[in-house]
């Protein structure tokens, strides 16, 4: 048995990549600094900070002025969801969302309806994508915010956010557009201003960066309410301090991530396409979720395994030291099977038996070969004994 | 959440697997909506009215496998009435403790026997089907456990009123409406009275 383990759940977080955890060092120790003015220690802070603030600025096409640091994505995602409601309600209080969309865009949506804003909920097609036109559709004169997750959690699908921007710049009235970029960052090139939106959150330790910072795009001249008051040390928007550590390996994750992305997604892509041609070779009755191709980010595959459950085969897999997702209910601690299969379609049972398998650049094909050996005797394991299985393999009559 | 190391060597290597060829009794119980199910096979000694040999089918997670594995164990080499006194409280113990939110796969595994072994009973003549009714309702309710604390619905007073008229089920239920159970709860009932013939309906009410 490998004695490293095989970690596949990318998409919950990344391991911290070796050059991060150096560039932070310094931080910790004698650079422990806050900015400041006219002092030495504060305006080494400073100087730091704004070539962080360039880093990452670059890597989304905005300017570094339009970079906010956050304590994560979820912080972000409630600083421009919040923020760009507080200042724009008077236009209206009509918000567009889909079901499929991260939890993060989900209970805010719920928070509002709760606080008597209007909430449209569009509904995906079979893969996951949700329509341009569906958008269209749902426009009303009160909209005033339409979010979405650029790259779906669960399934990977690639949402048409090009289109989204079309639809909301030849509306009659201005409509804010917020985006979750946390499976999307590093996995493809984002141009904000392209993309049109107003705001967009990431994270780093979706990079391999560390855990406890991320960053919110918002475009220059947009108004958000201030939700946390307090002192500006780093940041307006997130006042009180922010770990200048994590900052300097957040900025070193994007060099690493940015300086080839091209070369990084291409690599992805072609692991992503191995895993998925040998599940498909070696696991008889298995389905992907999702789209194939293209539509569908690079590091993410999922697929379901019929007539056998996914808490049971995560566990053996864990039991060889490879660690994956499954969206079946036994696994949830509110019994509840996914969200966003069931809301493209599926059923209790593809639910139950779906495995997620997000990589990284650390993953290698060894690491892919070897966990499709183990699932699969796993998994004629498992059928072996389940008698959903069993009735299936009676003959017809 | 843990399990503990019993449950995971159950799960691992569980014990009396298998589809059983000409099995003199069997029952499948739970559905694969809810996201289990179990079949259990019996071998029954016609003149000793032991338990010769049983073994089971698992589609679900960890501990419905473990589960199913320890009734099994349990249950081999008992007579029948021995065995009709087998409940998912001995599996748990058994398996040395189930978190609270797998506590109802064990009353699956222990349901499914209890059925393998009423099936046989009515089989042999051994017992009559027994007439529906209130009280069967009532066992029912008693087989579905409040995934927070691991215990049944009945002994924790969630029950306010139980009727049966024209094949129609009326339940009062006595959770409130920001538990997070209630619709997980409500889904259960309704899986386990819609096997009988005799349920037309099921009527369900939160406060």
């Amino acid at each position: 048995m490998n004695h490293k383990k095989i970690y596949l759940d990318n998409c919950v977080t990344t391991p911290t990549a070796p050059e991060v955890v150096e560039a932070m060092r310094p931080y910790f120790t004698d650079q422990f600094w806050f900015p400041g003015t006219f002092i030495s220690t504060g305006e080494a802070t400073n100087a730091a900070l704004a070539e962080f603030r360039g880093t990452i600025a670059r890597s989304l096409n905005a300017a570094a002025d339009e970079i906010h640091f956050t304590s994560g994505g979820t912080l972000a995602n409630n600083i421009a969801i919040k923020g760009l409601l507080g200042a724009n309600s008077v236009a209206g209080k009509h918000i567009i969302v889909s079901v499929v969309d991260y939890p993060d865009l989900l209970t805010n949506a719920a928070y509002f309806e709760k606080l008597g804003f209007a909430v449209t909920y569009l509904e995906p097609d079979a893969e996951g994508f949700v329509s341009a036109d569906k958008l269209k559709a749902a426009l009303r004169p009160d909209t005033v915010l339409f979010m979405t997750t650029i790259v779906n959690h669960v399934v990977g699908t690639i949402q048409p956010v090009k289109e989204y921007n079309a639809v909301l710049k030849n509306a009659d009235y201005k409509i804010w557009f917020h985006a979750d970029a946390g499976q999307a960052y590093g996995k493809m090139p984002l141009d904000v201003n392209a993309l049109g939106v107003d705001t967009l959150s990431v994270s780093a330790h979706k990079i391999h960066g560390p855990q406890g910072i991320g960053a919110l795009y918002v475009k220059k001249g947009t108004k958000l309410t201030q939700l946390i008051h307090g002192v500006n040390r780093v940041d307006p928007l997130q006042t009180g301090g922010i770990s200048i550590a994590l900052l300097a390996g957040f900025a070193k994750a994007v060099e690493l991530t940015f300086a080839d992305l091209e070369a990084q997604t291409r690599y992805l892509r072609e692991m992503s396409d191995h895993l998925l041609e040998r599940l498909e070779a070696s696991i008889p009755d298995i389905e992907l979720n999702g789209p194939r191709g293209e539509g569908r980010a690079c590091h993410n595959i999922n697929v379901s395994i019929a007539y056998i459950e996914g808490e049971a085969i995560t566990m053996m897999l864990d039991q060889h030291g490879i660690i994956v997702a499954t969206g079946s209910a036994c696994a949830s601690q509110g019994l509840k099977p996914n969200y966003v299969l069931m809301a493209m379609g599926k059923n209790h049972v593809q639910s139950h038996g779906s495995m997620k398998f997000t990589l990284s650049r650390y993953t290698t094909r060894e690491d892919i070969d070897f966990t499709v050996t183990k699932l699969a005797d796993i998994a004629a394991a498992l059928r072996e004994r389940s008698p959903l299985y069993q009735a299936k393999s009676k003959p017809e009559r | 959440m843990q399990y503990s190391q019993k449950v995971l060597d159950h799960f691992m290597h569980p014990h009396n697997v298998g589809k059983m060829e000409n099995p003199d009794a069997s029952a499948t119980e739970g559905s694969p909506a809810c996201g289990d199910q179990v079949t259990v096979y019996l071998k029954v000694d016609e003149e000793k009215k032991t338990i010769e040999d049983v073994s089971f089918l698992s589609y679900g997670c960890a501990s419905n496998i473990a589960t199913a594995s320890i009734i099994t164990d349990l249950a081999k080499g008992k007579t029948l009435d021995e065995a009709k006194k087998i409940t998912w409280k001995d599996a748990m113990e058994a398996l040395d403790g189930l978190p609270p939110v797998k506590v109802h796969c064990s009353v699956l595994a222990a349901d499914t026997l209890q059925t393998a072994i009423s099936n046989y009973e009515i089989a042999h003549g051994l017992k009559e089907v027994p007439n529906f009714g209130k009280e069967t309702i009532v066992e029912e309710l008693k087989k579905i456990i409040y995934p927070q604390v691991g215990e049944d619905i009945v002994s924790l007073k969630m029950v306010k009123y139980v009727g049966f008229t024209d094949g129609e089920v009326l339940i009062d239920m006595n959770m409130m409406s920001f538990d997070q159970w209630r619709e997980n709860v409500a889904d259960e009932i309704r899986e386990h009275l819609a096997k009988y013939p005799e349920v037309k309906k099921i009527q369900i009410n939160f406060p």
